[in-house]
């Protein structure tokens, strides 16, 4: 079950294992390697011939050359080698270790010609007179003076750090593959695609990472049938709905032309009516689809300058009707890649709210300019002479069939979808949608949108 | 009278709508389902078939792409008000035009009216009267009468309504046409805003009659204004 938790704890601890075993062994056959030398040649020839050296370099160069020379001995070899004076101090005053002190202090106590040990002559005199035992420190093969030894250790360091780094990289990557094709699926997703699937790549996998790509596959085919499903949802609302609405348009088409004339006003209402229920229905729809992510604007050059003057135009007949204008109020040349038709409807929405709540006899002025702030995004300004918008409602404005609050808006029908639908075109084409109340009074809605790449 | 097949699979719109349509002065007959509509429009006898494209057995788009296998008959398709795609796969296929359901029936006939206005088997004389009797461009030939159109003498199958859309593009041979008129000359309805039916129907003609010797476009497209149909 949890294989990829055993490959993990495995290979750890194995690469863990072979790092101390490779270092224990390499460390210890080098001290084996040692003592076998010194054995060889044995300690004692080997001291009498440190001794000798010691006696030639005296002779030439007195104290100071025993001293480097000692040095350069301590930084060469592993067993520490001490020149004691005949109180037991050492020449580089390094501290004697207790048992050499304890040891020569007993040889002190014997005669030199004892019989069953014959004694060694390490003394180094020097002109002067002064006179030098060079002691070999066993003991004093610690792994500290190993460590500081890089010489010595560093090979076997080296092969281990190999062998232990080629398994974590190759473990790692084991790991990490995977995940990121995961990553890639999921920018798929994101992007809209939801048919990729990733557990077809991992092969013969059987761990927790081919799981996860098969939970992941899952939730994408899972989340793929939603989105049939809402497509199909908003296809059949609208057929169900709208059934019903042709039936009437056209008994009503029939009773008018039995009619003969008779009640004509009644029937235009009854049809207006019905055109305004149909209309509905439709912007129902078109906001369950941008919501749901279903429509992926089209992208085509738009001409900004011409899309607001044909809002403006249109807006402008209706308004009249009602004693009240739409001016376009200062545009400058724009163009952006966009669907021309989504961005309209957006526009169209905005301009008929604004007509709806400017004052009588004032005009509602579209403008359209370079943002002030960001100079890669145009600005469209919708403003009316209207009373405005209670501050803590702006943030809902956007919102479907959000009421202000006062009588005004029961009078005219509230806000319905067309703001809400315009968000969601605007937002579709990476843009924001502010809406604020102008100091100077009335109410302006900007729409702000990315100029797009060859805008001017 | 003007035969006309209503084909829908909503029974009551379909009978509601035969009334409607026999007060304005049509003869009806409905459909209910593809496969019947089809074998009624094969049969023969209609000036026009309005089609649904919501159906059941065959939708609508599969019985007008197998209907133009074998006849030109005029139809009108009604289209779901939310697709635009349909409407375009619509004129694509051969459709002569096309109304979002639901629809006022007042401009249903007033529709269907235009589309027949155009067509060879109406009355020919409301729409040629004071037209040459054939008009030539090139190796491009226009018979008014008969409504054939043939392109370097080989015949050029054509519907109705793409001929009234060259015959008007020819003849203003030269100069640019704009939507706004060739929507009201060829189609007899004002243009309204991002109707794509014209680019249907000037993509659809220019595949039929392919470009001039030279490799040029019989049929610019002057973006903006409108169309105009090379002079050469």
């Amino acid at each position: 079950m949890h294989r990829l938790f055993w490959k993990i704890f495995l290979s750890f601890w194995v690469a863990l294992v072979l790092f101390a075993a490779a270092t224990m062994f390499t460390a210890s056959h080098y001290l084996e390697h040692t003592r076998q030398q010194e054995e060889a040649t044995g300690p004692r020839e080997r001291l009498q011939n440190r001794v000798a050296e010691g006696q030639r370099i005296a002779d030439r160069a007195g104290v100071e050359g025993l001293k480097a020379w000692l040095r350069d001995l301590d930084r060469r070899e592993l067993v520490p080698l001490l020149l004691l004076d005949r109180d037991g101090n050492d020449l580089l005053g390094r501290p004697v270790p207790a048992p050499v002190a304890e040891h020569l202090a007993r040889e002190a106590t014997r005669p030199w010609h004892a019989p069953f040990r014959p004694r060694l002559r390490a003394l180094i005199r020097l002109p002067d007179g002064g006179e030098y035992r060079l002691v070999p420190d066993y003991q004093g093969v610690i792994l500290g003076r190993v460590i500081a030894r890089p010489r010595v250790i560093a090979l076997p360091l080296i092969l281990a750090a190999l062998a232990s780094g080629l398994v974590c990289f190759l473990l790692a990557r084991y790991l990490t593959a995977p995940l990121d094709r995961l990553r890639r699926a999921t920018e798929h997703y994101a992007t809209g695609d939801l048919s990729t699937r990733v557990a077809p790549t991992l092969g013969t996998r059987r761990d927790e990472v081919a799981e996860l790509a098969r939970a992941f596959d899952h939730m994408a085919q899972r989340l793929q049938e939603l989105m049939t499903l809402q497509r199909q949802l908003l296809s059949d609302v609208s057929h169900e709905l709208r059934s019903p609405l042709a039936r009437l348009q056209v008994a009503l088409g029939l009773a008018r032309q039995r009619s003969d004339g008779r009640a004509d006003s009644e029937f235009d209402r009854i049809e207006r009516e019905t055109e305004r229920l149909n209309d509905l229905i439709g912007q129902l729809l078109s906001l369950a689809r941008l919501e749901s992510g279903v429509t992926v604007a089209e992208r085509e050059p738009v001409d900004l300058v011409e899309l607001l003057a044909s809002v403006a135009s249109d807006a402008d007949f209706e308004a009249r009707a009602a004693h009240r204008r739409v001016e376009l109020d200062g545009t400058t040349p724009a163009t952006i890649q966009g669907d021309a038709r989504l961005l309209h409807s957006a526009l169209e929405n905005i301009v008929r709210n604004a007509v709806r709540y400017t004052a009588e006899g004032t005009a509602v002025t579209l403008s359209l300019e370079r943002d002030r702030g960001k100079p890669d995004r145009w600005r469209i300004t919708i403003r009316d002479q209207g009373p405005g918008v209670p501050e803590e409602m702006l943030p809902l404005l956007f919102e479907p069939f959000v009421r202000v609050g006062d009588a005004r808006d029961r009078a005219s029908g509230g806000y319905g979808l067309g703001l809400a639908i315009a968000q969601k075109a605007v937002r579709l084409h990476g843009g924001e949608v502010v809406a604020r109340n102008e100091p100077a009074g009335g109410f302006s809605i900007a729409v702000v949108l990315p100029a797009g790449p060859g805008s001017s | 009278m003007s035969r006309i097949l209503l084909a829908d699979d909503d029974v009551e719109l379909t009978e509601m709508l035969s009334q409607y349509l026999a007060g304005e002065g049509f003869a009806v007959e409905s459909a209910h389902d593809g496969e019947a509509a089809l074998a009624k429009a094969r049969h023969g006898g209609f000036d026009l078939m309005v089609l649904d494209v919501m159906m059941p057995r065959k939708n609508g788009f599969d019985v007008l792409r197998e209907l133009r296998a074998s006849s030109l008959m005029p139809v009108l398709m009604l289209t779901a008000r939310d697709e635009d795609v349909d409407s375009i796969v619509g004129l694509e296929l051969g459709a002569d035009d096309y109304l979002p359901k639901p629809c006022n029936p007042r401009v249903l006939v007033a529709r269907i009216r235009a589309i027949l206005r155009r067509a060879p088997t109406g009355d020919t004389t409301i729409a040629g009267q004071e037209a040459p009797q054939t008009l030539t461009l090139g190796d491009l030939e226009m018979h008014a009468g008969t409504r054939r159109v043939t392109c370097g003498g080989k015949p050029v199958v054509m519907t109705s309504t793409e001929y009234s859309v060259l015959e008007a593009l020819l003849r203003e041979a030269g100069h640019v046409v704009s939507k706004a008129e060739l929507s009201e000359r060829a189609l007899g309805r004002k243009l309204t805003r991002y109707d794509r039916s014209l680019d249907m129907h000037v993509s659809s003609l220019r595949r039929k009659l392919g470009t001039l010797a030279g490799g040029e476009e019989r049929i610019k497209t002057v973006r903006g204004v409108g169309y105009q149909y090379t002079r050469s």
